[in-house]
């Protein structure tokens, strides 16, 4: 565990010296801002419902700046070569870049709450459900992160591994409104299944279910267990 | 300390290293030398177990790299051909990341960087970025991370490659005596710096292990060279004549040595490789005129180099 916490720490030191990260953050929370002060002052709704939805498409474009660097920067930088004769672990070495990853997903998660602010001085919100859309839009959050530390390790071309990312993210978020088109049972329960939308909508309507919560933890298991495979593969 | 056996490496249908066997003993610095592309870099990575052999077997401190690597990883130290440094960290914070890695107890932490820092002399850029620092910096840092934990096998690809001279001999001097109690293999092109610092020198070229020995050994296991240079006072046809009538003497160039007017020729003497030759021909010199100096030429390291490489490119065009 000590070569997990060795490997989170470089990671945000890491990530608070890099001015992407700082980039990456101020684009995700004026994209917020601007989205709540459309949904929630133009329409006179003290709901966050719209917010979080927009929140999740946003995040299919930021996770992947995040999720980008995790070993595509490491192949590039050559820095691979030192972290694979350390004595870590594949599944160490990916799950401390992971928790770095998720680390500043909260932190930019943390940073949209000022917006809660107006809202439960002029208003009377749904606590319940704001925490419900909070924790949905971590879990995907942490999930986009987990497929994006995947592609990342696949390639040495930090872009190549955001725009795949992004591809991929894009699929999940979108593949629910195929549902309509399918004539097959199976397909039609898969298409929703898969769906990352569907699955955060029952979180914005204030439904935790373990189905939902599953979903995404599965996603990030997979896509954990596929990083350190391949990491263990390259060797 | 480490044991290769029959180790060879494929990517594809490439054979990138043939069938390579050799053991490297406890406290000894042995010096990996080969041209570029010679199979260097990957011999070292598959020690370090960045990479596996596809087929034979690698063992470091007792462990097979390709089943146990990880336990392995805490007896090596591995600075690759180019340091594996983070830019965004300053290099306190780099060592620091790399100690706690390595599992180096939290308590001891602190002195083993002090211990590494005044090794490679990185007091001046202690709290500097990587980004920042020069290439002797950047490499520097480099071996101070592999030195962390003293560990019992250090892997150094072209150590001192991008330094300035002095930094050249402290960097030596780090290797010296690091490998005077641990295990040391270093690759290098640099012919001298084997000579300088390794007890036994293995000479790779195309992915093949040539020999490994001594540089003594592999002095005395090539031939002598067949060069042998005298200086006299002679008349020149008469000197020549004198020469080509001694037995194994082949050819002969004859020049008056610069700087002097007096006469004094420098003779330059291509003989065949038996011994006693250099004194046949210092008698049949001695006998009519006055004899300044004579030498038999020893293989240098770059001789014996040469002769495995050429000697391999004569075997494959056969």
């Amino acid at each position: 565990m000590s070569g997990v916490l060795a490997l989170y720490e470089k990671e945000i030191r890491h990530y608070f010296r890099s001015p992407i990260a700082y980039y990456v953050v101020a684009v995700f929370l004026i994209g917020t801002g601007y989205f709540y002060t459309y949904n929630v002052f133009l329409s006179n709704t003290a709901t966050m419902d719209a917010t979080f939805q927009n929140m999740g498409i946003l995040l299919t474009v930021v996770a992947p700046a995040i999720s980008m660097r995790l070993f595509a920067g490491e192949w590039s930088g050559r820095t691979m070569e030192l972290l694979a004769t350390l004595p870590l672990r594949p599944w160490e070495v990916v799950f401390g870049k992971f928790l770095g990853a998720v680390t500043m997903l909260l932190l930019m998660t943390a940073g949209t709450m000022i917006n809660l602010i107006p809202m439960y001085l002029f208003a009377e919100p749904e606590t319940t459900t704001i925490i419900s859309g909070y924790i949905g839009f971590i879990l995907m959050g942490m999930a986009c992160l987990a497929l994006g530390q995947f592609f990342s390790v696949l390639t040495q071309n930090q872009i190549v591994a955001a725009l795949i990312t992004v591809a991929v993210l894009l699929a999940f978020w979108f593949v629910g409104n195929l549902q309509n088109f399918q004539t097959s049972y199976l397909l039609w329960n898969l298409t929703g299944y898969l769906s990352f939308s569907a699955h955060f909508a029952e979180f914005i309507q204030g439904l935790v279910s373990s189905k939902g919560v599953m979903f995404y933890l599965v996603i990030c298991g997979i896509a954990l267990t596929l990083n350190a495979g391949y990491l263990q593969w390259r060797r | 300390m480490i044991v290769l056996d029959s180790v060879s490496k494929r990517y594809g249908a490439k054979t990138i290293i043939h069938d390579v066997s050799f053991t490297v003993n406890k406290d000894e610095i042995v010096g990996f030398l080969g041209p570029n592309g010679a199979g260097k870099t990957t011999t070292l990575r598959m020690i370090a177990g960045f990479t596996t052999a596809t087929s034979g077997t690698v063992e470091v401190a007792g462990y097979d790299m390709a089943t146990e690597n990880y336990e392995a990883a805490r007896h090596i130290g591995y600075l690759p051909e180019i340091p594996p440094l983070y830019d965004t960290l300053d290099v306190s914070s780099y060592l620091r990341f790399v100690a706690k890695a390595k599992g180096i107890p939290r308590n001891e932490i602190d002195g083993e960087l002090e211990r590494v820092t005044a090794a490679c002399r990185l007091e001046a850029v202690y709290r500097r970025e990587v980004f920042k620092l020069s290439k002797g910096y950047r490499q520097r840092t480099g071996l101070a991370q592999a030195l962390l934990g003293k560990p019992d096998v250090l892997l150094l690809d072209e150590p001192t490659i991008g330094l300035d001279p002095g930094q050249i001999l402290e960097t030596r001097e780090v290797i010296r005596s690091f490998g005077s109690s641990h295990t040391v293999l270093l690759s290098t092109h640099i012919l001298p710096e084997v000579t300088l610092i390794c007890q036994r020198v293995a000479i790779i070229n195309n992915g093949r292990l040539l020999a490994i020995d001594t540089p003594r050994g592999l002095q005395d296991a090539v031939e002598k060279t067949n060069i042998v240079s005298l200086q006299t006072k002679a008349p020149e046809a008469p000197l020549r004549e004198e020469l080509l009538s001694v037995e194994g003497v082949e050819a002969l160039d004859i020049a008056p040595v610069r700087g002097t007017e007096d006469g004094l020729l420098a003779v330059t003497c291509t003989v065949d490789p038996r011994d006693g030759v250099e004194s046949a021909i210092a008698r049949a010199v001695a006998k009519r005129w006055d004899l300044y100096r004579l030498e038999r030429q020893e293989p240098t390291l770059e001789n014996i180099f040469l002769h495995y490489v050429q000697g391999q490119k004569v075997q494959a065009a056969a």
